[in-house]
């Protein structure tokens, strides 16, 4: 398989939807890690051996948008597909303003997931040979 | 009358003048001197010889009668007025002043021992109308008063004259004692005579008393010719003649009293003396000092018992007068009273208003009035009737309050008050007294009316023409009057209460709107109002025959028939009746044709001696329908309360949808995918389906929660755990507590706390609690974000929950605004939640409150009756 070595992280605070993604990253060939919460990703570190992020919006403590600020500031350049339970315009706009490759809302089909996804790992891609090359 | 005596000189003590009363002295001391002048004279003239003593010794006399007429403090004027008259009457007789004086002193002594012991041992000095009075009048100024006297007299004189001392004092004894003994009683007759020869003695009685002047003159006058000018009279008894002017005598003495008999009495000596003057030209053997002894002896023997006589008829005379009186007063108690029993109380008033005049004219009075004490504006008399003898001028206005406040106070006492003139009130009452001299009242009697030992008004008698003594029988008698006609007063307001109360009752009756009927012992209609009777006619009963029926049975029937309520409502009437039980209340429907109306009735005890129940019965129709359309109107808007609270949640709904939503369709697509595996990793295919079938669980409990709020329908009362109520609205809340950043913590009690309710309304209630205080804390910094709710067991019957937040709290005082309804401080929302709380609350028997935190934010609190505790 083509995603053999890439790495997806999960982060959201439902164990049922982290299993689920989970699973079906697995069954496309990616690696997964997943997280309950923002401060558990962060506590890992090490973001350069992952592909991709997949971070829900709304947590208790930390939410994504914070995170995806934290990552910023600190010039991890990582792709981030965003999921959602709520049809929220203004959160989707200011999520992709900040550099987001997607926003899903929940639920979604994995097609729909896998193509997010597929850009994220492409647009980490091209950031990495970018870098490599630079 | 005791006071009569002094009335010569002190009729009218309330014209108080000053110079008049002096002016009265004056006078009667003039009149005093010029009696004793003449008296005097009158002695020395009527001394037969001129050297022999007088038969009768006139000035002794006169100053006696004045003594007993005058006060006592007065008493020195008269005699020191006497005494310019004793000084010149003596002129005559060449005596040294010594002597002149010495015979004054002799004769003062005996008018003053004469008075003294009158007024001492007489009941009435100046009246002679009783036996023991005369006998006083005898013993004391008759025979005591000249002889002791006569001794200091007798001395003078028989130095001055050189005869005889014994002689002396016997001539003058006698003398004296026969002219006290006619004279006194004639004078003090004539000066009080104004008392009992007033306007109101009949014409007769002048005629009778001319009649007898004219026989005694008559006779008189052929007894002296004969004496004079006939033949000779009987040798050594030259009086015998005067024994015909005795039936004269006894005439006066029978007819007219005392006074009457000292008058012809005094008529006879007179006669005598002129006679034995005469007599001695006639020529006769005795000589003339023993002569003049026999005359005075004859006399005195005959008025003595003549006195005695006139006493006995006149004290008979009153007593039967008295009697006669007493029975005419009888007469008319007994008329009174007769017509005052069994009087219709409409005639009560024409009856008193007739009786207190026939009072007036009895009584011979000059006005009557009768007070009716008014209980309204305290305790007051106010003239009910008054009557007024045609020549006095009618009551003028009063107030007895005020213009009599003592004798008024007195009435309400019970005491009666009485009055000969105004001077004999007691010094604390000198307003009474003041009014009554004003008004120019002589004499008054006030009784009170008393029935029942309650009092009901006064009698006043008044007159104002004469002055009027009030004697204690006739006092008795006027309160036995005053009885009678306040047992009628009492009997008219007794009647006129019951009339009254009948009329009440039967226009409360009337009024009423509800239907009413009064039920007897046995439960049979006794009375029934308008509205009863028109109910019964509505509905095809007969009207009249209500009464007399038994309301029992009607019950009865009904309950034959299956009615519903009519078992209920019989056991309840019954109940009441029976009196075990207080009251009853139903409120029951009655089909008829496909509407349905309601009524109510209530059976409530009559309090009457012979039981009975009052049961008051009203159509309920439109109430039950105006309560069923609020019932309904009330769960409408909790339901769209409630709808409304959904949409503030959809967010929040939408991500608790979600989360289940996302996870099924993540691990049903993953479980797709290893399917097409080879071979298919079947544990990790059962994994899926089982994370599947939990979320799919997961949402089911969302729907089911979502449905229980949003569910439409009749209110039902269970017992339930508000732990576990509060704990599914928690859930419904939590991802929109998420999104708000807020946490939410439950410290609940241990124990369940059970009520009793509607799960729906309450969950309703705690939604719209947690709701506000979400929204309360909107506005504060994220990381402070926090509501507690806490449930407890207070007690044994109650059960707290309380919601505390953390946001900006009440507005100064405005905590219980915020459960009126409308009221908001927020831009979006009716102001409903709150308000509907509150009823949902309430109508669970609970109450519900808020207030601030002391340091942030606020806290609500609501209890409810625990489950079983609820009374009702």
């Amino acid at each position: 398989m083509t995603n053999d070595g890439v790495i997806v992280a999960v982060i959201d605070d439902d164990p049922s939807v982290r299993r689920g993604l989970s699973r079906l990253f697995r069954s496309r060939g990616y690696r997964v890690e997943t997280y309950a919460s923002a401060r558990g990703f962060l506590e890992r570190g090490d973001y350069a051996r992952l592909a991709c992020l997949v971070l829900d919006v709304r947590m208790p403590g930390q939410t994504g948008l914070d995170l995806q600020d934290v990552l910023t500031v600190g010039g991890h350049d990582l792709p981030i597909v965003f999921i959602t339970g709520h049809g929220d315009v203004p959160l989707e706009v200011r999520a992709l303003q900040a550099g987001a490759v997607d926003v899903l809302a929940k639920p979604f089909d994995d097609e729909t997931l896998f193509s997010a996804v597929e850009r994220a790992v492409a647009k980490n891609r091209a950031v990495r040979t970018l870098g490599e090359r630079r | 009358m005791n006071a009569r005596g002094a009335v010569t000189e002190e009729a009218s003590p309330g014209l108080g003048a000053r110079g008049q009363s002096a002016l009265r002295v004056l006078g009667t001391a003039l009149l005093v001197a010029v009696a004793y002048y003449v008296g005097a004279n009158a002695g020395f003239i009527l001394g037969l010889p001129a050297s022999t003593p007088s038969v009768l010794w006139l000035p002794n006399a006169i100053l006696t009668a004045t003594l007993l007429l005058t006060p006592v403090k007065r008493w020195w004027i008269y005699l020191l007025a006497a005494f310019p008259a004793h000084v010149a009457s003596k002129f005559g007789a060449p005596l040294p002043p010594v002597l002149v004086l010495a015979l004054f002193a002799t004769n003062c002594s005996e008018a003053l021992v004469a008075a003294v012991c009158v007024r001492r041992f007489s009941d009435a000095p100046t009246r002679f109308d009783t036996l023991r009075r005369v006998a006083v009048f005898i013993g004391g100024a008759v025979l005591i008063a000249p002889f002791v006297s006569s001794f200091a007299d007798a001395a003078v004189v028989s130095e001055l004259k050189q005869a005889p001392y014994w002689l002396v004092w016997r001539t003058r004894f006698i003398a004296n004692a026969l002219t006290e003994l006619t004279l006194v009683p004639a004078i003090v007759g004539v000066v009080t005579a104004r008392s009992s020869w007033g306007p109101e003695t009949p014409l007769r009685r002048y005629i009778e008393a001319g009649l007898l002047a004219l026989a005694m003159t008559t006779v008189g006058a052929v007894v002296m010719e004969g004496l004079v000018h006939g033949p000779s009279a009987i040798p050594g008894a030259p009086y015998t003649p005067l024994v015909t002017l005795l039936p004269f005598i006894l005439w006066a003495a029978v007819r007219f009293g005392p006074g009457g008999a000292s008058l012809s009495l005094l008529c006879t000596v007179l006669l005598a003396i002129v006679v034995s003057v005469h007599g001695r030209s006639v020529a006769t053997a005795m000589p003339s000092a023993d002569s003049v002894t026999a005359l005075q002896i004859l006399l005195f023997v005959v008025a003595i018992p003549f006195m005695c006589l006139a006493a006995v008829f006149d004290e008979r005379r009153r007593s039967n007068e008295a009697l006669a009186d007493r029975l005419r007063f009888e007469e008319l108690l007994v008329r009174l009273s007769s017509t005052f029993v069994h009087l219709p109380s409409h005639e009560v008033e024409t009856a008193l208003e007739t009786s207190v005049a026939q009072l007036g004219e009895f009584l011979g009075l000059d006005r009557v009035t009768l007070y009716r004490l008014s209980r309204d504006a305290g305790e007051e008399f106010a003239v009910a009737y008054t009557w007024s003898a045609p020549r006095v001028r009618p009551l003028p206005r009063v107030n007895p309050r005020k213009d009599f406040p003592w004798i008024h106070a007195q009435l309400l006492r019970e005491r009666p008050v009485g009055f000969s003139h105004p001077g004999q009130l007691p010094p604390e009452a000198r307003t009474d007294a003041e009014t009554f001299r004003r008004r120019g009242i002589r004499s008054n009697l006030s009784i009170p009316m008393v029935a029942g030992g309650r009092i009901l008004g006064c009698l006043a008698f008044v007159t104002v023409t004469v002055e009027r003594a009030w004697p204690d029988e006739l006092v008795q008698r006027l309160r036995l009057v005053g009885e009678v006609f306040a047992n009628a007063l009492a009997q008219q307001e007794a009647e006129d209460t019951v009339r009254a109360s009948e009329l009440m009752k039967s226009a409360i009756l009337a009024s009423l709107k509800s239907d009413v009927a009064v039920l007897d012992r046995e439960g049979v209609i006794v009375t029934v109002n308008d509205g009863w009777m028109r109910f019964e006619r509505e509905n095809g009963g007969a009207p009249e025959a209500c009464v007399g029926t038994s309301y029992l049975d009607a019950w009865r029937h009904a309950a034959d028939k299956d009615v519903p309520h009519a078992a209920e409502a019989l056991a309840g009437t019954q109940a009441v009746l029976d009196r075990s039980s207080a009251s009853f209340a139903l409120e029951y429907a009655c089909r008829e044709s496909g509407y349905e109306r309601w009524f109510a009735i209530s059976v409530v005890p009559l309090n009457v001696p012979g039981g009975g129940a009052v049961v008051s019965r009203s159509e309920i129709t439109e109430r039950k329908r105006a309560e069923l359309e609020v019932q309904l109107s009330r769960q409408e808007l909790a339901h769209f309360s409630r709808v409304s609270m959904m949409g503030e949640l959809t967010a929040s709904l939408a991500h608790e949808l979600n989360q289940p939503l996302t996870g099924i369709l993540a691990n049903a697509q993953a479980a797709l995918r290893f399917l097409d595996a080879t071979p298919p990793d079947l544990s990790e295919i059962r994994a899926i389906l089982s994370d599947i079938v939990d979320d799919d669980k997961r949402a089911g409990e969302v729907i089911r929660r979502l449905r229980g709020l949003l569910r439409k329908e009749d209110v039902r009362f269970r017992a339930l755990d508000l732990n576990v109520l509060i704990r599914d609205v928690a859930k419904l809340l939590t991802s929109d507590a998420v999104i708000r950043n807020i946490a939410v913590r439950l410290e609940l009690a241990p124990d369940p706390v059970l009520v009793s309710g509607d799960s729906v309304q309450l969950q309703q209630v705690v939604l719209n609690l947690l709701l506000n205080a979400m929204e309360a804390m909107a506005e504060c910094a994220e990381d402070g974000r926090s509501i507690t709710v806490r449930t407890e067991n207070t007690d044994v019957d109650a059960v707290h929950v309380s919601v505390q937040d953390a946001g900006t709290g009440f507005h100064q005082g405005t905590q219980h605004l915020v459960f009126e309804p409308f009221y908001t401080t927020k831009p979006s929302g009716m102001g409903m939640g709150l308000a509907i709380s509150k009823s949902i609350i309430e109508a669970h028997g609970g109450l519900i409150w808020a207030e601030d935190n002391s340091i942030a934010g606020a806290t609500f609190h609501f209890s409810l009756p625990t489950a079983g505790a609820r009374s009702e």
